[in-house]
């Protein structure tokens, strides 16, 4: 019989991304990324046969399931040199599509709204205020007076009970917050009511997956979706027809509301566009592609060098030579063996835990680097690259961005003040619409193919013996994922992933230049240093794949504050 | 018609981390169970567990935890013990949420009113497919819980004369030798 126990705590492994800031004068004057977990995950994959590597690599992390699948099994086609049938691609597309886009509003909702909107002001909200507001700023249908009613009720409810349950770890009342009661209980209500169609999102995901979190459907060559028309069994006219619906009502609420709401939030605090700059050289890969071969892509890559927009230089392919040649990983800073940067097919992940120590190894992230500098991703990075491209669909909704912001906030916005904290939310909020055209295209285009009489949806892998070489990306909702595989006598010989939380929380390298969440908080001004919020917004505006610690240091590296997560 | 979810949760690939999907897989190829109840294997999800609340009646989970115990301790936690825990600071939305997603899932108002998780104390969590030696003991009084839980529940089920396919594709030979389901 069990024992019954108090418990604590009741954590499960994780990852630990711990930054610690020094301040002086109420502002950041260092800072430092690391992960305090140990990840060599990789080393599980040797030996195995690499048309496996994508079950395994679905375990990498329990949100981002599809995308460390997706990235194994291209790695693996472009090793082989395999093309993939034309439903596959569309299919494998709008998998990737549905889950960005759940991941785009999941993170705006719940990791990050809470930290521009004050739930404890949300009781002195006029509802009936509210939804005039709202009318003014979207055509949404659920802006009624008595869902923000509802949404106000709950919360009155919740601070009345003085059992704040899942609010009581906020800074509510920080000076720092400075939303009207009107604008926190709006953004408030449809925190509700994104549960539901970031769901709708999923169920896509499932309806093509056949299963989620974990999808099913992949194979090296492919997927493997059966396509019937008259087979309820297979992919038919009524699967197609759900996933119509799904994704206009998800497309919907992302038009109309995340994006609505990412602009008028970001409307009422301008200064935020000055703060959290960071690291301006930016990477995207391209994805989506639209042909068999992989050599044409609605969505483009490139990268960008401190921040000379106008001197883009484009990435042809979802495996460019610039990219494949230009990425080594750094660990001088890091917890691993290993005298110098690495290429990842040659990269090796030998643990050598040395304590945390600033000056020297302080992090069990590597530093990866593109031709040596530290490189930014993420939706911004994909959105600055896209727009410096003149990359129409990318104009299209950066320019409505600016706009919406523009006139919600009475002030000129321009394409640059998107590198900061804000305009990474504001860039997210971009793709986000991007998407969702697009997926709309996507599963028109698979539709129009299947009604052509094409059902193929796999091209068999062989493998010779010989030693290959490749590498699989995807541009992922938090930035380029790459995972690069070596195979010798039709098994894994060696396997790298490195990851957009890689890029962007990668610890210093052996120049001492910081990376990009490193340098994102510098300068960044802290109302209350004992109540690092600021610090938070930055930090989430990347959308990390961790768990955190926020240390918060005076100049004598005296701790003043530990915010620490799980 | 009840619905219950048996969702083990836990990486497969962190060594006694995967218990969860371990002990799930096991369940769904001994048993049948009544109409309503699904089994699954979860991975690691953190806030989508809102979802899961959500959708079902009664929710038992199966997962790893940490606690002063020795490894291979099974330990039961009702919701009230888990809503005791207080939220975190979240930093990104991919840790593991279980406290996060009940709590959410209470404000919400969908949260359902059984929730029990089977935890197991782990004793290595180093990157293998396999489970510790402890840990692989534990497994049949981690399912015997389940099964407890649901006879609580009046929820019918009942062992397979022939076990379907275990599914347990991340184990090594080894350790899929003698896997007992009780």
């Amino acid at each position: 019989m069990a024992n019954r126990i108090t418990i604590d705590p009741i954590t499960r492994i994780e990852g630990h991304l711990r930054i610690d800031v020094e301040v002086n004068n109420n502002a950041v004057s260092d800072a430092w990324a690391s992960c305090t977990m140990w990840r060599g995950i990789e080393n599980i994959l040797r030996g195995r046969d690499p048309r496996d590597a994508w079950l395994f690599t679905q375990r990498f992390c329990g949100v981002c399931t599809t995308v460390h699948a997706m990235a194994s099994v291209r790695s693996v086609e472009d090793a082989l040199k395999l093309e993939v049938p034309l439903n596959a691609q569309y299919i494998r597309n709008l998998i990737l599509i549905a889950h960005a886009l759940h991941d785009h509003i999941v993170h705006f909702y719940q990791l990050s709204a809470l930290d521009w909107v004050d739930i404890l002001e949300i009781p002195k909200a006029d509802p009936v205020a509210t939804a005039k507001l709202a009318e003014s700023l979207s055509p949404w249908t659920r802006n009624s007076k008595t869902e923000f009613k509802a949404a106000q009720d709950r919360v009155k409810a919740v601070a009345a009970s003085g059992q704040l349950g899942i609010f009581m770890n906020g800074y509510w009342g920080h000076p720092a917050m400075r939303l009207s009661p009107e604008v926190n209980l709006l953004a408030f209500t449809h925190y509700v009511q994104a549960l539901e169609y970031q769901r709708k999102a999923l169920q896509v995901v499932g309806i093509l997956g056949g299963k989620t979190p974990h999808i099913q459907n992949l194979t090296v060559g492919g997927v493997s979706n059966a396509i019937d028309l008259d087979s309820t069994s297979a992919l038919d006219m009524d699967k197609l027809e759900m996933m119509r619906v799904l994704l206009a009502e998800v497309v919907q609420f992302v038009n109309q509301v995340y994006f609505v709401d990412v602009c008028a939030v970001a409307a009422m605090y301008p200064e935020w566009f000055k703060i959290g700059k960071g690291v301006n050289n930016y990477m995207a890969v391209p994805d989506l592609p639209l042909n068999s071969a992989g050599s044409s892509y609605d969505l483009p890559g490139g990268y960008i060098l401190n921040g000379n927009i106008g001197g883009v230089h484009g990435f042809k392919t979802a495996s460019d030579k610039d990219f494949r040649d230009g990425v080594s990983e750094d660990v001088a800073h890091a917890y691993y063996r290993g005298e110098k940067p690495l290429h990842p097919w040659v990269g090796e992940t030998q643990p050598a835990f040395t304590g945390w120590d600033g000056d020297q190894k302080y992090s069990w992230v590597k530093a990866p680097r593109f031709n040596g500098q530290p490189m930014q991703v993420g939706p911004l990075a994909q959105v600055l690259i896209g727009y410096a491209q003149g990359h129409p669909l990318t104009r299209k909704y950066a320019g409505l961005a600016i706009e919406t912001i523009g006139s919600v906030g009475h002030f000129q916005v321009t394409p640059g003040m998107l590198e900061s904290t804000l305009g990474r939310h504001g860039a997210r909020a971009i793709r986000a619409a991007m998407l969702a055209e697009l997926a709309q295209k996507h599963l028109q285009l698979l539709t129009d193919n299947i009604a052509k009489g094409d059902y193929s949806v796999h091209n068999p892998p062989v493998f010779d013996g010989h030693e290959i070489e490749g590498v699989g990306t995807h541009e992922a909702p938090r930035g380029t994922l790459s995972h690069w595989i070596v195979i010798k006598d039709s098994k894994i010989k060696n396997y790298q992933a490195v990851v957009p939380s890689t890029w962007n929380a990668s610890p210093r390298d052996r120049s001492g230049a910081h990376g990009p969440y490193e340098a994102s908080l510098l300068h960044t001004p802290l109302a209350r240093p004992e109540e690092p919020l600021e610090v938070l917004r930055t930090i989430h505006s990347f959308d990390p794949c961790m768990a955190c610690a926020c240390h918060t240091f005076d100049p004598s590296g005296r701790q003043i504050a530990k915010v620490k997560v799980l | 018609m009840r619905k219950v979810l048996i969702g083990g949760i836990g990486s497969v690939l962190l060594g006694d981390d995967g218990v969860g999907p371990y002990v799930a897989r096991l369940l769904a190829a001994h048993y049948e169970f009544a109409d309503g109840v699904e089994v699954a294997d979860l991975g690691t999800p953190a806030l989508d567990l809102i979802d899961h609340f959500s959708a079902n009646d009664s929710v038992i989970l199966i997962d790893s935890v940490h606690t002063e115990a020795d490894p291979g301790a099974v330990l039961l936690y009702r919701k009230a013990d888990i809503m005791r825990h207080s939220p975190t600071v979240r930093m990104d939305p991919h840790s593991p949420a279980l406290v996060d997603a009940l709590l959410s899932a209470e404000l919400f108002g969908v949260a359902p009113a059984d929730v029990l998780l089977v935890g197991i104390k782990g004793e290595s969590f180093e990157p293998v497919c396999d489970l510790s030696k402890p840990v692989k003991v534990s497994v049949e009084q981690a399912i015997a819980e389940v099964l407890r839980e649901l006879d609580r529940l009046g929820v019918e089920y009942r062992r397979r004369q022939h076990p379907a396919e275990l599914g347990i594709w991340w184990a090594t030979e080894e350790q899929m030798e003698s896997p007992r389901a009780t």
